[in-house]
């Protein structure tokens, strides 16, 4: 990343260099964005979802989303499912194995605010977002496949308006 | 044998230590006390006629009064089924463990340590194995739990 990282510095220095810096970073973000691979960390009932959706009636590979079972390969992680406590410190040590650029999405109601388990729950983690940053929220409980995969194409719209200087990771 | 053929059977055979309780919905419920719990379940496994030897379920519960641990048992060569409670105040949560009458009550009373705080003689390896390894919060299964980041559920 440290050339890609200097280039629009030594292409702004030739003339008409400027329209490199752009066209580049225009070209990156495309291939960033259409091929997310996402680590399979399916928790709970959400689980199921994601399932379906990777399966051929959703064919979430149309999107470049493809599942690795591996967090060092993986660009996405998806957190479907319920996170307990004893589970938060699991999930964090994964995304802390992934190579940047990284990005999280938190699918179903348990990752964003504790879901059904807010009250009167003394193992669950009330939110993903107190363990790691989180780019997209996908409501429901658990969202269907058409709600998984509108998430995922609006990370692909915030992928795409990323600058260079944002690939050295957030 | 039937229901009502077990409970005959139970009550004439073990009328002074097991007292019927009329809360059971599909398994016949008796109360023992806490002193003849290993006796009683000894001879239930060990009766020709029962031969309850298989472990169902060992849970505990809180009911704002008391502590309560309930036995639920069946024969399977028998095919009966049956649930025994013990019932003690909160100051004295201490009873035996039964893994010598049956092995699969080790993790159920584990659990029942680990969430009730109820202690377990003669267990063996008390150790804490459903919640997080640096947990220091206390028993959160008990009614009085609280915790810095517990939300109770409204009044509605």
């Amino acid at each position: 990343m440290g050339i890609i990282k200097k280039l629009p510095y030594y292409s702004e220095k030739i003339p008409g260099g400027g329209i490199i810096a752009t066209r580049l970073e225009a070209i990156l973000n495309f291939a960033q964005a259409k091929s997310l691979w996402y680590l399979l960390f399916g928790t709970a009932c959400c689980a199921i979802e994601l399932m379906c959706t990777g399966a051929s009636r959703y064919d979430f590979d149309r999107l470049g989303m493809i599942f690795r079972a591996s967090p060092r390969q993986a660009d996405l992680i998806i957190a479907a499912g319920t996170i307990t406590k004893k589970m938060a410190p699991r999930l964090r040590r994964l995304y802390d194995q992934m190579a940047e650029p990284r990005y999280v999405l938190a699918m179903g109601g348990c990752t964003i605010k504790g879901g059904p388990f807010y009250y009167d729950s003394y193992s669950v983690e009330k939110g993903i977002d107190h363990i790691i940053p989180v780019d997209i929220y996908v409501p429901g409980c658990p969202p269907r496949p058409e709600s998984l995969m509108e998430g995922c194409l609006h990370l692909q719209e915030k992928i795409k308006k990323q600058k260079l200087s944002d690939w050295q990771g957030k | 044998m039937t229901k009502d053929e077990l409970k005959n059977y139970i009550d004439t055979h073990y009328q002074e230590k097991m007292k019927f309780l009329d809360t059971g919905r599909f398994d016949l419920m008796y109360e023992v006390t806490k002193e003849n719990l290993l006796e009683i379940s000894k001879a239930l496994r060990d009766d020709e006629n029962l031969k309850f030897d298989f472990l169902c379920c060992l849970s505990g519960s809180d009911t704002r009064e008391h502590f309560e641990v309930i036995y639920s048992i069946a024969s399977v060569t028998k095919r009966l089924r049956l649930d025994f409670k013990i019932v003690f105040p909160y100051d004295q949560a201490e009873i035996d463990s039964v893994q010598d009458i049956w092995p699969a009550a080790n993790w159920y009373e584990r659990e029942t340590w680990e969430l009730f705080g109820i202690q377990i003689k003669n267990h063996g390896n008390l150790k804490r194995f459903l919640l997080p390894d640096e947990w220091d919060q206390g028993y959160p299964m008990r009614k009085d739990w609280d915790a810095p980041d517990f939300v109770r559920m409204p009044e509605l």
